[in-house]
């Protein structure tokens, strides 16, 4: 805090029960009156995902979908959605199966310190929603109120465009090489024709 | 196939013998962890195993003693961050998201005024508010800390005096925010206000009150925090010089604007000890300067590294809010969590020092650059942080990639009441290297040649010396320029391009890893410490203190390691993020994690591979030398089909003691000169770049665009291709905020005004402009696989490139960044007075004809294009330093050939001087040498 002005709080706004469909979960919190999307989704529901940039809408990093659209989630008053249908990043896979344009993000280089990319899913997620073969400047518009600071946007308008492709149904999903499948103890590869009188 | 376990040949495994009998003794025992959806080893795969050792892969810049550890796994294949899926799924945990029970909320009071006394403290009123748990002021942690040993200058909470609006105060702990807030509002402090200092030139004046005191090393009575000179070289080779620039730049501060705010979580555990949860770059440094602070031993503090929301340099100092975290949950005796607001992050900044920089080049007839004078004066806000070695960087990084008849630099650092500067990106080099790429193209305009011919011609080749002793190993810049001279088309366009298009050409320079630790003899301590632990069910545990903050370096440590024991990427685990239980490292700066990281895990990879091996050889009779890994086995060279899986060889060398454990440590070669500050740019390698931009500007407003570049970067070998080129274009975009729009805007009252992502202008996806980054490997003999830094040397070339294709667009040279639409405008509107048009559409865009020194460099250049490849391929070995171009004999010491030609340590003050503001640091006199306060 800086500054010497001292204006006194204002008295907290009573608590009520504040209820939603969180990431297809019914959810009812106690929470001010007045609250702010983000505050309740991090501190009560516990979506950590949704991240705190900047608080001012100038960031991005925030961004969930309510009813299949991309909202600020600092912007929003949690009042103003109430009852609504609210996915956040933790929401997009399914059990533990990637959505498309999360396994893309992590194959194309869109996501480098991660900050960013929850948002950045969201927006784009919710264009994919709209269609499935956008343009680029389709793509441009979609995340330009997203900011990252790592990746200068390129990979991540790539990612994009790789998942929407997967979405129309062109090619497969790629698989990270991180994803648990090697056995310690393979066997060997099929045993090569030996010349006759080899010696082992 | 389903999982479990499958007969191997001469596996373990006793069974019935031939005549029916049992053997005895010899149970059949499950192998762990067998199973997986790939139960067949793959064979090798040629194209990732270099030609030197029979492989496919191409190595135009020749062999590297890493190659024998080639298996062809993951190295020099583009692969996701092996943390990439818990980024995608919001599973990354970073400040702010560690909650633990009973937590409780800090905030920070900050002060209101720039410069003020602090007479006392009233915390009284705070105290009794109900829900406030604990309240610390500067006197509860009286002891300084700082990032560099030597300019320890800071304080958890102001103690006596407060040395910038927004410098920390006092803190609070509380229930909740709401109540945090209120209790702040409810301290009473008394200020006694002293007079400010904005202005980084008049830091160089005595003044009443410096705001801080250094005792007999103190500048006179003024701001000066460090001053610096170097010469070296032969100054009469300017006296008649054929072209000269000479150029005062004003550089303004820029901000890493990272995306991730500060956040910080402290708690004292069940036993006393401190476990503290920071998005850190370095971690190590937090951990020293805690146990100062807090005046308790290091080993009673585990400093948890969370996942990093973007660093840039910006997190790379212990910083004070760390501090009362701390203080507040020892006072408390319950978990502390304190995040900051964006605001806060822009007063604790560090970010890029706004500068003045003066740079002068002097070419000879022969087109070679004859003398490079820089005169940098930077603004360092109200602490040291890193400007130390800032104050260093801004001359001494300019000293390479040409060769130089004479070098000069005048620094100084001040400091005045404004956030402190400290790293960023490209610490210390880019403003400085814009200039002085700026000037070459000057250079090359008056000289009438093009300036990528010129550059071409004065480069300095491989394995050899700077002008300030730097050793130069690798050295990819030739071959970057060629390759962006020939990707962006620039015969066809430069100086061709109609009025407001521009095209223009940018070079860049930087260290990879800085030879000094800053807390230890490098002779008695390594730079980096890697762990690996590998148990009976074969997964490779890997614990190592490189600080992952996106750059993907915990990446790059899993895939040398398994690149060496040829093990997939999902059978290696990184530890990184805890003190306790990683080896001892200096964190994520100076660009320096995948070289020494990654060459300690490669040396500990080593050891484990050599039991491996030496296990296979009990189990299969044939000598190490002639066994290979492959994926998941070890076979023998000349027939594959006889081999042992890797688990086998692993139970074999456990037999006798269990767990393996290695460990792998890399301490920089014996470096340096004698002068003073010959450690600072000192680098195991460095990376080198070029970057060709084009531009559109807007001649009637002075908007510009940038539209497309093409960036090469030698990075000596590309471990993950997928990474560096994410490194270059998230590099291109950081530049290209700072060259148009980026900047941290102090009014006159010394308020910074844009404390806020909105008005602090971070280029959007809209501004940024086509790149194709092109990744040049010069194979560095000493880097893990031939690998240098991508993190940072890339940001340097854009500034300049877009710099001097705006002079090719619309013929003008702005000298102050960022170049916004009115610093353009009013440049252009200077040109159309000087020419005498009406309208800035009749101004003609600058035009080339070659002049007669053209051939002469392309000749030139073409030769040492031989010379390079030859040297870089180690096919010539003979000596090479800075002075060759200008007909010194290599082989004996430059400073017995000619006299003149030496480091010049001892200055005349009044010479320096005319260098520019920071050569004017250099009238005054130390107090010792005064008299005074000894
Ligand atoms: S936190 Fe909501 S836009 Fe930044
Ligand atoms: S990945 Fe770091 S801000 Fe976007």
């Amino acid at each position: 805090m800086v500054g010497e002005a001292r204006v006194p709080m204002l008295p907290q706004a009573p608590k009520t029960i504040w209820q939603a469909k969180v990431n297809h979960r019914s959810v009812e919190v106690l929470a001010p009156s007045n609250a702010v999307l983000l505050d309740v989704l991090r501190d009560n529901v516990g979506q950590l995902g949704v991240k705190r940039g900047c608080d001012l809408g100038t960031c991005g990093c925030c961004a969930v979908l309510v009813d299949g659209q991309p909202r600020l989630s600092c912007m929003t008053l949690a009042g103003d959605v109430e009852g609504c249908a609210i996915t956040t990043v933790e929401g997009l896979a399914e059990g533990h199966h990637l959505a498309p344009i999360q396994t893309c993000f992590a194959m194309h280089g869109g996501s480098q310190c991660g900050f960013c990319t929850p948002g950045f899913l969201i927006s784009a997620q919710a264009l994919l929603y709209q269609t499935s073969s956008p343009t680029e400047a389709e793509v441009n518009e979609a995340i330009e109120g997203n900011l990252c600071r790592c990746t200068g946007y390129q990979p991540i308008v790539e990612s994009i465009m790789a998942a929407a492709a997967l979405l129309r149904g062109e090619g497969e999903a790629p698989v990270p090489p991180t994803n648990p499948h090697a056995d310690p103890h393979p066997s060997g590869p099929e045993e090569p024709q030996l010349p006759p009188g080899h010696a082992r | 196939m389903s999982g479990g376990y499958r007969q191997q040949p001469g596996g373990a495994g006793g069974g019935i013998r031939k005549d029916g009998k049992r053997v005895a003794g010899k149970l059949r025992f499950t192998p762990p962890g067998a199973g997986g959806s790939r139960p067949v080893s793959s064979p090798r795969d040629l194209d990732g195993i270099p030609e030197s050792v029979g492989g496919n892969e191409p190595q135009p810049a020749g062999h590297h003693v890493h190659d024998r550890l080639r298996t062809g796994t993951t190295v020099g294949r583009s692969t996701a961050l092996v943390d990439a899926n818990a980024k995608v799924t919001g599973q990354a945990w970073y400040g702010d998201d560690v909650r633990l029970p009973n937590e409780v909320i800090g905030r920070i009071l900050r002060s209101p005024h720039h410069y003020a006394r602090i007479r006392s403290i009233d915390t009284s009123a705070a105290e009794a508010m109900p829900g406030v748990l604990a309240i610390a002021t500067g006197s509860d942690a009286p002891k300084t800390f700082g990032v560099l040993p030597v300019t320890k200058d800071e304080h958890a909470m102001a103690v006596e005096k407060v040395r910038h609006v927004g410098d920390l105060v006092a803190c609070v702990a509380a229930v909740d925010e709401a109540t945090a807030m209120e209790a702040l509002g409810a301290i009473v402090v008394d200020y006694e206000e002293l007079e400010p200092e904005f202005d980084p030139r008049k830091g160089l004046e005595d003044v009443d009150e410096p705001i801080h005191w250094r005792g007999k090393y103190h500048v006179g009575r003024t701001n000066v925090q460090k001053r610096v000179h170097q010469a070296f070289g032969d100054r009469s080779k300017i006296e008649h010089a054929a072209a000269t620039s000479r150029r005062a730049w004003r550089f303004e501060g820029v901000h890493h604007g990272f995306t991730e705010p500060h956040a910080v979580v402290a708690h004292w555990d069940a036993n006393g000890r401190l476990q503290l949860y920071t998005p850190q770059q370095v971690p190590h440094y937090t951990h020293r300067a805690l146990a100062t602070v807090l005046n308790v031993p290091m080993h009673q503090i585990n400093v948890v590294r969370t996942f990093v929301g973007g660093g840039f340099g910006g997190k790379s100092d212990p910083f004070p809010h760390e501090m009362c975290a701390a203080i507040l949950a020892r006072k408390c005796g319950r978990p502390v969590r304190i995040t900051f607001d964006r605001e806060e992050v822009y007063w604790i900044n560090r970010g890029r020092h706004p500068s003045y920089i003066e740079v002068k080049l002097d070419a000879d007839e022969d087109g070679r650059v004859a003398g490079l004078d820089v005169d940098a004066l930077i603004d360092g806000g109200a602490f040291a942080s890193f400007g130390h070695v800032t104050s260093y960087y801004n001359g001494v990084l300019a000293t390479a990639p040409y060769e130089l008849g004479s070098f000069h630099y005048t620094g100084a650092r001040v400091w005045t009441n404004k956030p402190a500067s400290g790293a960023m990106r490209g610490h210390g080099a880019v403003n400085t290297r814009c200039a002085v790429e700026v000037g070459l193209d000057d250079i090359a305009e008056q000289l009438a040649v093009d300036p990528i011919d010129l550059r071409l011609a004065n480069l300095l080749p491989p394995h050899s010396r700077t002008i300030s002793g730097f050793r130069i190993t690798s050295n990819g810049m030739r071959e970057a320029l060629r390759r962006v001279k020939e990707g962006s088309g620039w015969d066809e366009k430069f100086r061709k391009m109609p009025l407001g298009k521009g095209i223009g050409i940018g070079c860049g320079f930087f260290i990879s890893g800085s030879g000094l630790p800053i807390h230890w003899d490098p002779n008695r301590f390594p730079h980096a410490t890697v762990h690996i632990q590998v148990d009976m069910d074969g997964g490779v545990t890997v614990h190592t203190g490189a600080a992952d903050i996106g750059q993907g370096s915990t990446t790059a440590v899993a895939q040398v390691v398994s690149e060496v024991l040829a093990l997939p990427l999902d059978m290696i685990h990184v530890r990184s993020h805890e003190s306790d239980t990683s080896p001892v490292d200096l964190g994520s700066y100076s660009s320096r994690v995948t070289f020494m990281n990654c060459n300690a895990a490669i040396r500990a990879a080593m050891e484990i591979r050599d039991e491996l091996l030496n296990a296979a050889w009990d189990m299969l009779g044939y000598h190490p030398t002639t066994l290979v890994m492959v994926d998941r086995r070890i076979v023998y060279k000349h027939d594959p089909s006889i081999g042992v899986s890797y688990l086998q060889a692993l139970h074999k060398a456990q037999e006798d003691k269990g767990a393996l454990i290695a460990r792998g440590a890399y301490r920089s070669p014996p470096m340096g000169g004698v002068h003073k500050g010959a450690a600072a740019g000192l680098a195991p390698a460095y990376s080198f770049s070029a970057y060709v931009a084009e531009v559109d500007v807007d001649v009637e407003t002075g908007l510009v665009k940038c539209t497309r570049v093409w960036a090469a970067h030698d990075c000596g070998k590309a471990l993950n291709p997928l990474a560096v080129e994410g490194q270059i274009i998230g590099s291109c975009h950081m530049g290209l905020g700072q060259v148009l729009s980026e900047q941290m805007v102090y009014g006159r009252t010394g308020h910074l005004q844009n404390a806020n992502l909105l008005q602090y202008q971070i280029p959007s996806v809209h501004e940024m402009p086509h790149v194709t980054p092109i990744i040049v490997e010069s194979s560095d003999p000493e880097g893990p696989f031939g690998a240098k830094e991508a993190g940072e040397g890339p940001l340097l070339p854009i500034l300049p490139a877009v710099c001097n294709a705006v002079y090719d667009a619309v013929g003008v040279r702005p000298s102050s960044l960022p170049l916004t639409p009115d610093v353009v405008w009013a440049d252009i509107q200077k040109r159309i007075k000087k020419e005498g048009v009406e309208d800035p559409l009749e101004l003609e865009s600058p035009r080339l004809t070659h002049g007669p020194l053209q051939e002469k460099l392309a000749a030139r250049a073409e030769e040492h294009h031989s010379r390079d490849r030859a040297r870089q391929r180690t096919e010539d070995t003979s000596p090479y330093v800075n002075g060759v171009l200008f007909g010194f004999d290599p082989t004996r010491p430059i400073d017995e050939q000619l006299e003149g030609w030496a480091a010049i340590d001892d200055p005349d003050p009044e010479s320096m001087a005319e260098m520019g503001y920071a050569g004017r640091a250099w009238l005054k006199q130390e107090q010792r040498q005064m008299g005074g306060d000894v």
